[in-house]
């Protein structure tokens, strides 16, 4: 006989998971009965928060979603945080929890981690919550799920199982066909902008998270447009190196300018939110006039104006514009140069950074440059900040952090380790401080179990000086922004993990070397003078 | 004449003029202006390491004081971070002030993707609360601190989640700060205490089950079992609201066999302040009665939920406690049901399997080292399974444990908000090998306020309540063996003292010097330790 839990895990095989982040209870036990026999690997944090967020990395690293069990009440309110990040970020995840017996729900009866609706609160945070009430459910929830993770703007979902629904025979089941083609653009808007772009004199391209994974239709376009690209923190990577990529915030004044000087803007897959376009709050962004709009999302595209909407999937609109605009013989050949402007925007943003900045980037290019390829997983320090303004990665997708959207410390450590299992085979590094680390350290644990190879290092300043910074620009006397770190090398090798500190940064490439070679979980504390 | 200050500033002012003077929390670019008027209004400030640590301490801190627990948190991640906590303080009915920045009215609702930003941040909390509010102005923060304030103090507990958007925390509030009123504790009606006094006069086999809303009736609820000779089983919650050491105290066993015989057959039980939930049952549907039930609860949903009570009275528990004992004429029948207590609590003992007698033999050990005040926060962990009730307390409030949501990670940080709210009384933490390291960080946070602690860490290598679950379902175990860190070496790196005590007298000794130390102290305890076997 076959339960509902059983179930599940031979329809999540069908969809392709094969890592699940969890914590099990005993209200989740029924979900763990099928594991043992099937292909997918299960991951134990050491809290549930970790859980969500090592779904949140593997996710940015793969594209699939990324997929946690947890039990009801705490295990799912231990989650919400990284369910809030992956709603800010748009990332494709599937967090499914028990929940208890149907007959005692809502009534309010005090029931072990009862909650007096669940439901209600994740409806909040997913994109949509269901109820599992009959084995026959699960085929259609789980694709509506994959669908929308396919061809519409990512974000958590939310499944709950009863715990008297969980072992209930489910009979066969088949997974449920889930249309998972990208949506594309409509030819007539196609038309419409390309004829746009083949007269402007000086483009420009904005590229945010939504044009990861479209790095060679971008390059293309870019290059007949002679446009330059701007990368919001989400779309570092992209372009790397190229005379025409621009990996800084439009935040500064320099991109603001050079957005300015624009007579056409082609913004790909970002939102402009102010944590890219408007940092520091002066309300200083001005959306251009002349914009073109290429997002997967509907509400996004109705949310400002623009002169064309184009509703596709950003590689499926950028190839076709490509396309349009290489065919078509007016496409202006007389253009100010693109790298010219690109150069002057990059020379300005870099300048602009300030010099204690461009020394907190430099140490981002040091981990860059010693582990080529490699993907930088940043929280909330000092230096990610900086690199965030401006810093050029070296691969797509291979740079990310919640300094932006909505924020959570603590991200980075859980979220490396999810990217390193998922590309078992790429340097993966965490830059945190010593504040953020201290919100999820024990993930070393877990680090360490599943030997995920990431290399954590930590930015100790011994404090939040990001807020510290803050509360002195306001004129508030600091308050609670020192807290006393602990010794982290000594915490590391209570977890059994290698560590070492570096007074001094030029030690920091060779540190990384030895520690990506040993092919294992690893520490590097930099003391902050 | 008052001076212009801005409206976060000013909330330190409201909150110490209700009595606050104590505030957990981690401050962001969305909480400075609160952090502002903290040191003009005399504000403490305990920074910690994470923000579900900042709930935990204040229910912690409120458990311990009776009085509500305040947390200052960011928009988005930190009020997300906290909800465990509301959750926990939820279903356990802890007085509990969450006070969150959100984003500025202006851009409420929007999606426009602003720092923090979370699609309705009220609407998130407003399952773990009383009430989520916005306050939209200076004005509409002193209403929602009074309602709060209002509700702490004459209803059934439970947290609050003001929110406060950008633009309101540095807007100008130049009005003088005053504390409403509340309304003082609800009287019962006096039909139900006849009826009620009634039932128990006549009663041969009365038997009562105090909880948590009893706490603040001790006194009454020993004077009436005395007057009744009744039987007194405390729930988890209402643990020590009779001294486990009185000759009618049955221990917190209603979980238990021989205690749900003798409930059983009791001809009237009064259960006050409980909601007879699965964590204390454990029964899949409500607790067998036979006889009659008289159910007193301020909440008057309780009072309905579930049981066919003959008498139902809302009110507080120690008016409605005095008042039945007004009314008891001077002689009355007596009663069986006492003779029983050493009986059943000796066949409840006798019941207890191998590894529940280990516990007991290191429960005692903590429990002589304990001075008869001190308090021990216990998280979800197997000795602590035991411990709530076989670890004898001789008041209410000293075994704390997260019952109804069961958290795990309560412990620690609940310990700390307990010891920040009464220095001078001995606080203990009871906390498993998985457990601790949902909240270990704050083990900082003890440091750093040099808080005297024993933290019992109860060592077995596994998540084993859930390896246990899994084999006696015969589910492969997955997920519950994971490799631990070394406990001490993890204490010592945030500059804890240490012990992994190798005899019983090593372990009450431990405890005994951790009690007297000037920070915490970690003291692993391993299930296979051979002076257990
Ligand atoms: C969950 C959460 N709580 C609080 C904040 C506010 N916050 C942002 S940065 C920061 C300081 C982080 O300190 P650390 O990690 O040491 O980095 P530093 O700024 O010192 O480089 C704080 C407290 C946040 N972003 N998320
Ligand atoms: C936040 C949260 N996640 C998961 C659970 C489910 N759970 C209950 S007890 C337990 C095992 C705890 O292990 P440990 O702290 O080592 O205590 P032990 O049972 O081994 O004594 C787990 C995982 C929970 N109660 N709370
Ligand atoms: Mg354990």
């Amino acid at each position: 006989m076959t339960t509902v839990g059983e179930a599940l895990i031979s329809l999540l095989e069908a969809h392709g998971v094969d890592t699940v982040f969890g914590i099990p209870g005993v209200h989740t036990v029924e979900l763990y009965r099928g594991l043992a026999g099937s292909k997918i690997r299960h991951i134990t944090p050491r809290h549930e928060q970790g859980a969500g967020f090592m779904a949140d990395g593997y996710a940015r690293v793969t594209g699939r979603p990324g997929v946690a069990f947890v039990i009801t009440g705490p295990g799912l309110t231990n989650t919400i945080t990284a369910m809030g990040q992956a709603r800010a970020d748009s990332i494709p995840m599937l967090v499914i929890s028990g929940v208890n017996a149907t007959p005692t729900l809502g009534k309010g009866l005090g029931y072990l981690h009862e909650m007096p609706d669940q439901r209600g609160m994740m409806e909040r945070l997913a994109l949509f919550s269901h109820r599992i009430t009959d084995a026959g459910e699960l085929p259609g929830v789980l694709a509506r799920a994959f669908e929308l993770f396919a061809t519409s703007r990512p974000g958590p979902v939310h499944i709950e199982i009863p715990t008297n629904v969980m072992a209930l025979p489910a009979g066969s089941l088949s997974a449920g066909s889930a249309n998972t083609t990208a949506p594309r653009a409509e030819m007539s808007a196609m038309v419409e902008a390309a004829n746009l772009a083949i007269i402007a004199k000086r483009p420009l391209i904005l590229a945010g998270g939504g044009a990861k994974a479209a790095g060679t239709p971008l390059q293309k376009l870019a290059e007949l447009l002679d446009a330059p690209v701007v990368t919001t923190a989400n779309a570092r990577g992209l372009l790397h190196k190229h005379p025409l990529g621009v990996p800084a915030s439009p935040s500064l004044k320099a991109v603001r300018a050079l957005m300015a000087d624009a007579d056409l803007v082609i913004a790909v897959g970002t939102e402009f939110g102010p944590t890219d376009y408007d940092m520091y709050g002066d309300e200083g962004f001005l959306l251009p006039a002349n914009l073109i709009r290429i997002d997967i999302d509907e509400a996004q595209l109705g949310r400002r104006p623009a002169t064309i909407d184009i509703r596709a999937d950003s590689a499926l609109a950028l190839e076709a514009l490509a396309g349009l605009i290489e065919a078509d013989r007016r496409n202006d050949r007389d253009r100010a140069s693109g790298a010219a402007r690109a150069a002057e925007a990059r020379d300005a943003a870099w300048q602009e950074i300030g010099a204690d900045m461009r020394a907190q980037v430099e140490v981002v290019e040091t981990i860059r440059d010693a582990l080529p390829g490699s993907i930088i997983v940043g929280d909330s320090t000092q230096p990610v900040y900086a690199a965030n303004l401006y810093y050029d990665h070296d691969r797509p997708a291979g740079w990310f952090n919640a300094a932006t959207g909505f924020g959570a410390l603590g991200y980075g450590p859980p979220a490396a380790i999810g990217a390193a299992l998922a590309l078992p085979d790429v340097p993966v590094v965490c830059l945190s401080g010593d504040g953020g680390f201290q919100f999820t350290l024990s993930e070393l644990g877990a680090a360490l179990d599943a030997n995920a190879a990431v290399i954590f290092v930590i930015w100790n300043n011994r404090g939040y000086r990001e807020i510290e910074t803050s509360m002195r620009d306001v004129g508030v006397e600091p308050v609670g922004v020192s807290p006393a770190p602990p010794d982290f090398c000594r915490v590391a090798e209570a977890y059994g993990i290698a560590a070492e500190r570096l007074d001094d940064l030029s030690d920091l490439a060779a540190a990384l070397k030895l520690a990506r070679a040993t092919k294992k979980p690893y520490l590097i504390e930099i003391t902050v003078a | 004449m008052t001076d212009k200050i801005s409206c976060g500033s000013r909330l330190m002012q409201l909150l110490r003029a209700y009595g606050v003077d104590t505030l957990f929390g981690m401050p962001g670019v969305h909480t400075l202006e609160a952090y502002r008027g903290m040191d003009d209004a005399g504000m403490r400030h305990i920074g910690v390491r994470h923000e579900q640590g900042a709930g935990f301490m204040a229910d912690g801190y409120a458990r311990m004081s009776g009085k509500p627990g305040v947390c200052l948190l960011i928009s988005g991640p930190g009020v997300t971070n906290a909800a465990t906590p509301l959750g926990q303080a939820y279903s356990d009915s802890i007085p509990m002030l969450m006070i969150s920045s959100v984003a500025a009215t202006k851009d409420l609702g929007m999606g426009r993707g602003r720092l923090h930003e979370i699609t309705d941040q009220s609407q998130v909390t407003a399952p773990l609360t009383a009430f989520s509010a916005i306050a939209t102005s200076p004005d509409q923060v002193r209403e929602y601190v009074a309602r709060a304030f209002a509700l702490f103090e004459s209803g059934r507990s439970r947290p609050v989640h003001i929110s406060i958007p950008l633009d309101v925390l540095t807007a100008i509030d130049d009005k003088p700060v005053t504390r409403r009123a509340a309304r003082g504790s609800r009287a019962p009606a006096s039909a139900g205490i006849a009826d009620a006094t009634k039932l128990l006069a006549e009663a041969k086999r009365p038997v009562i089950i105090a909880g948590g809303g009893s706490v603040r009736a001790s006194s009454q609820l020993v004077a009436l079992a005395e007057r009744l000779g009744a039987a007194v089983v405390p729930t988890i919650a209402g643990k020590g609201v009779i001294a486990d050491s009185h000759p009618l105290a049955l221990e917190a066993t209603l979980d238990r066999p021989a205690t749900q015989a003798m409930i059983a057959e009791a001809d009237v039980v009064l259960c006050i302040g409980t909601e007879l939930a699965e964590p204390d049952i454990w029964l899949d549907g409500p607790l067998p009665m036979n006889g009659k039930m008289i159910r007193i609860d301020i909440d008057p949903e309780v009072l309905v939920r579930d049981y066919d009570a003959a008498v139902a009275i809302e009110a507080d528990a120690a008016l409605a406690l005095a008042d039945i004992l007004a009314a008891l004429p001077a002689s009355i029948p007596s009663k069986e049901s006492h003779n029983q207590v050493a009986r059943i609590r000796a066949a409840e003992r006798e019941a207890l399997t191998p590894l529940e007698r280990k516990h007991v033999k290191v429960l005692d050990a903590l429990r002589r080292a304990m001075p008869d005040d001190g308090v021990v926060y216990s998280d979800m962990t197997q000795l602590a399974y035991t411990g709530y009730a076989f670890y004898p307390c001789a008041g209410p409030r000293q075994w704390i444990f997260p019952a109804g949501y069961g958290t795990l990670g309560y412990a620690l940080p609940a310990g700390i908000g307990g010891k920040i709210a009464a220095p001078e009384r001995p606080v203990m933490v009871v906390v498993g090998d998985g457990g601790f390291q949902f909240t270990l960080q704050e083990l900082g946070t003890a440091v750093e306020q040099k808080l005297p602690m024993a933290i019992i860490l109860w060592n077995n290598d596994s998540l084993a309540q859930i390896r246990d679950g899994m084999i006696s379902r015969k589910i492969p175990t997955i997920g519950i063996n994971q490799h631990n860190p070394d406990f001490i070496k993890l204490a010592e790196a945030y500059g804890c003292r240490t012990a992994s005590p190798q005899s019983i007298e090593a372990l009450e000794q431990a405890v005994t010097a951790a009690l007297a130390a000037d920070r915490p102290t970690v003291i692993e305890v391993r299930e296979s330790a051979g002076f257990l076997a």
